[in-house]
């Protein structure tokens, strides 16, 4: 009966078949609405409902598949991930490491130190020399999705903000020239091939730089003829990134470091301040919420039952080594020990750049990448709604959120 | 509360207070950072004062009790030096300019003190406006007397101080028009303006008296006036100037002051009268709004000229106390200005102007605030 019906409307093919795009849109909207529920219930960062709502398709699927990050997935996250990288650097002033040489070392020491501390406490807990390395490699890096959404939604400044974003800057610079490193010493282990392993990570970068400086060039270009707040020149902007990000793909370079790099090198080739708007608009507003969404959904039980324990102890040492060495470098890199704790705190987030690391060791090591999955799904699915409640909390608790210290004054009529 | 004694100060020394602006290095807007940078200043011993302002994108500085023009740009280059120091430190700009061109007020926060805050819930909105920059000059007075006499006497260059030192002609993105766009903030407040003629310090207190009797006012720090005695100092401070672009202009705005206050209490150019503020507010106006192409009516014969002109004048009627004050460079440097380019907004027009980004009109401010590179 209905089926005539249907035959009768000319609804084809019958019975109805979600696509892709249906299911992406539902993505948006439940995103969209729990998001926003979460900002004006609860006062909570935007993402929290985001990541959320991937949480809940990933039980909703009973688990993602191990190899989640594949096809259009793939791209949006890179795509996603790329302008966020590239908001990141632009935002990295070098001159600033060379006027205070305690943030630079405390911000090499933090990112050094936690991967040792890591790769030790994971060795101690039991697993091979191998994937413990994988797995300190993978989450090294904050999570420049996280903190630098949750800081331009909280419209954040301070010291904290701005050292948060530099420190993230450089431990994801560190965590993907190590993860090459990596890949080119299980080369080296499991097939003895000693040119692979020199000239791979070295195609990696070089050409990553080529492309960066290659980006950079034409941003610098078009910024000069028009007028990067206008919203036609920001599209212009966005197509130029997501134009650069598929070459990387192409060229089997890396997705994370061309962005990061074009953004370092266009705040620091030039002394004229950029002005756009941020995540470029609308459009990039989009594809961020998908980001989250999707690195929410990468979780399973039975990951986390498998390496719920291995991340607890990672996230538990990363943070302490991380509490220590800001602690030790506050008074003499100029911010209070409240400020380093906030700091601590902030650099905490784990999720999209370790999801893209672990992506690309799926590729090129599939079988030993199983072993290092569990712990690195875990940690992500631990931190994924902790990660920016705790960024708020940090950035509250440095006082750098607006209104904030104005609160204090109420009542207090003269 | 009573005034209090005037204390002792010795004639024509001089003090300078600059509230400058903490900006971010990425887009030059505003950024709360006085409390790190008074941190990390504290670490240094400097000449004078490094202290919070109202909002916590604002510092002030104050040099100490100075003599003369050389002495006071001394301190100001030490304190410069550290502070720009200490900024590059915390990856943050500094700047002069009596405004700053595209802050949004309402995201400012207040600076977190009590006595910021009870001004904050008074004025409400005007407290966070009143993120404004200015400059003022403190000159010393052997007695309480002098100190009015030189007050209403030094009321008369008033727009001339103004068209010299102006630098905000921005404000909140726009261009405003005006030279100084700042004193248009400090007009709104309802105990701004100028104080009451009165010459003798027995007067000045019954003054003060009925007004503490209203309830209006607590302290002196109540009265916004143009120029006001301070008690506390046994000095008189002119409050109409803008932050400079650079500690040379500044250093040279309080040298023509000095020159100005000794010009007036030693020869006695003219008779401060009531009727020498009937122009008053007009001639303050034409200064805010045309600068040094404003039209001055002279108070004593009503007779119009621009400021430009009459500064000119006054420049030349300095000259012997300018010597005697050793503040020839001072003087050399405005009368430089003069022939030049004018004052600092006309540098911020044409700089915007130049540029069509303000966020780059403040990285120029700032790198002129910072000074040639060591």
């Amino acid at each position: 009966m209905i089926d005539d019906f249907a035959a009768y409307l000319q609804i084809v093919p019958w019975p109805m078949q979600a696509d892709v795009v249906f299911w992406s849109a539902l993505m948006l909207v439940a995103g969209g609405s729990l998001g926003e529920t979460v900002f004006r219930r609860a006062g909570l960062p935007r993402i929290v409902g985001y990541s959320a709502v991937g949480m809940l398709i990933a039980v909703l699927n009973q688990g993602a598949s191990s190899h989640y990050l594949i096809g259009v997935v793939r791209v949006i996250v890179d795509l996603a991930l790329g302008l966020l990288l590239f908001e990141l650097g632009s935002r990295v002033n070098l001159r600033w490491l060379r006027a205070n040489p305690a943030l630079l070392c405390t911000s090499l020491a933090e990112a050094i130190f936690s991967f040792l501390a890591v790769f030790a406490a994971l060795r101690w807990l039991g697993l091979s020399l191998n994937v413990a390395l994988a797995c300190a490699t993978l989450t090294l890096a904050t999570s420049a999705a996280v903190i630098g959404r949750v800081s331009s939604e909280l419209h954040s400044a301070g010291q904290v903000t701005e050292r948060m974003v530099i420190m993230t800057a450089l431990n994801t610079l560190i965590a993907v020239l190590l993860h090459k490193l990596v890949i080119a010493w299980l080369h080296l282990d499991t097939v003895g091939d000693w040119m692979a392993a020199i000239t791979q990570p070295l195609y990696t970068f070089g050409g990553s730089f080529l492309v960066a400086a290659l980006l950079r060039g034409l941003v610098a270009w078009i910024a000069r003829r028009l007028n990067l707040r206008d919203e036609n020149s920001v599209l212009l902007l966005l197509g130029l990134l997501l134009l650069a990000l598929t070459v990387a793909r192409m060229l089997n370079l890396s997705t994370l470091l061309v962005p990061l790099l074009a953004g370092v090198l266009l705040r620091n080739t030039s002394v004229r301040p950029w002005v756009w708007p941020r995540h470029f608009g609308t459009a990039g507003g989009v594809l961020v919420l998908m980001l989250f969404v999707i690195v929410g959904a990468s979780w399973s039980v039975q990951a986390l039952a498998l390496g719920g324990v291995a991340a607890l102890v990672l996230l538990l040492t990363r943070s302490l080594v991380k509490a220590v060495v800001m602690a030790a470098g506050a008074h003499w890199s100029g911010i209070s020990l409240r400020q380093s704790m906030a700091l601590t705190l902030a650099l905490s987030p784990i999720s999209g750049t370790a999801l893209v690391l672990l992506a690309d060791l799926q590729i090129s090591h599939p079988v030993f990448a199983t072993q290092v999955e569990p712990v690195v799904f875990s940690a992500i699915a631990i931190m994924e709604l902790l990660g920016p409640v705790v960024v708020q909390w940090a950035l509250r608790m440095a006082s750098e959120l607006p209104g904030h210290s104005a609160s204090n004054g109420k009542g207090m009529q003269p | 509360m009573s005034l209090g004694p005037f204390a002792e100060s010795r004639a024509l020394s001089m003090g300078v207070e600059l509230e400058l602006q903490i900006v971010n290095l990425h887009d030059f807007d505003l950024s709360p950072g006085s409390s790190d940078l008074l941190r990390l200043v504290g670490r240094r011993t400097l000449p004078g004062l490094v202290t919070p302002e109202i909002t916590d994108s604002m510092i002030e500085l104050c040099t100490g009790v100075c003599t003369s023009h050389a002495e006071v740009l001394g301190q100001l280059t030490e304190i410069r030096d550290a502070l720009v120091q200490c900024a590059a430190q915390l990856n943050l700009g500094l700047c002069g300019g009596g405004t700053h061109p595209f802050q949004h007020w309402s995201e400012r926060r207040i600076y977190d003190t009590p006595r910021f805050h009870q001004v904050a819930e008074l004025y409400g909105y005007l407290s966070k406006q009143f993120t404004i920059f200015g400059q003022h000059v403190h000159i010393g007075c052997p007695s309480p007397d002098q100190a009015l006499l030189l007050l209403h006497g030094l009321s008369r260059f008033i727009p001339h101080l103004i068209a010299l030192s102006a630098s905000s002609p921005f404000v909140q993105g726009t261009d405003t028009g005006f030279h100084s766009a700042r004193l248009n903030s400090v007009f709104a407040f309802p105990l701004s303006g100028r104080a009451p003629f009165v010459l003798t310090w027995d007067a000045f207190q019954t003054y003060f008296d009925k007004m503490a009797c209203t309830g209006v006012v607590k302290s002196m720090k109540d009265f916004y006036w143009d120029i006001r005695p301070k008690p506390e100092y046994g000095t008189i401070e002119v409050r109409v100037l803008d932050t400079p672009l650079t500690i040379e202009k500044a250093a040279a705005m309080a040298a023509l002051v000095q020159c100005l206050a000794r010009w007036i209490s030693m020869d006695r150019p003219f008779d401060p009268t009531e009727d020498d503020y009937l122009p008053y507010t007009f001639n303050r106006f034409q200064a805010c709004r045309f600068g040094l192409e404003g039209t001055f009516v002279d108070p004593k014969t009503g007779e119009h000229r621009t400021l430009r002109e009459d500064i000119t004048t006054t420049l030349a009627a300095l000259a012997p106390h300018a010597t005697a004050l050793h503040a020839g460079a001072a003087i050399a440097l405005l009368r430089g200005e003069l022939a030049g380019m004018g004052n600092d907004a006309t540098w911020i027009r044409a700089v915007a102007e130049r540029e069509q980004l303000l966020p780059e009109v403040v990285r120029q401010q700032c790198q002129r605030w910072a000074g040639p590179a060591p």
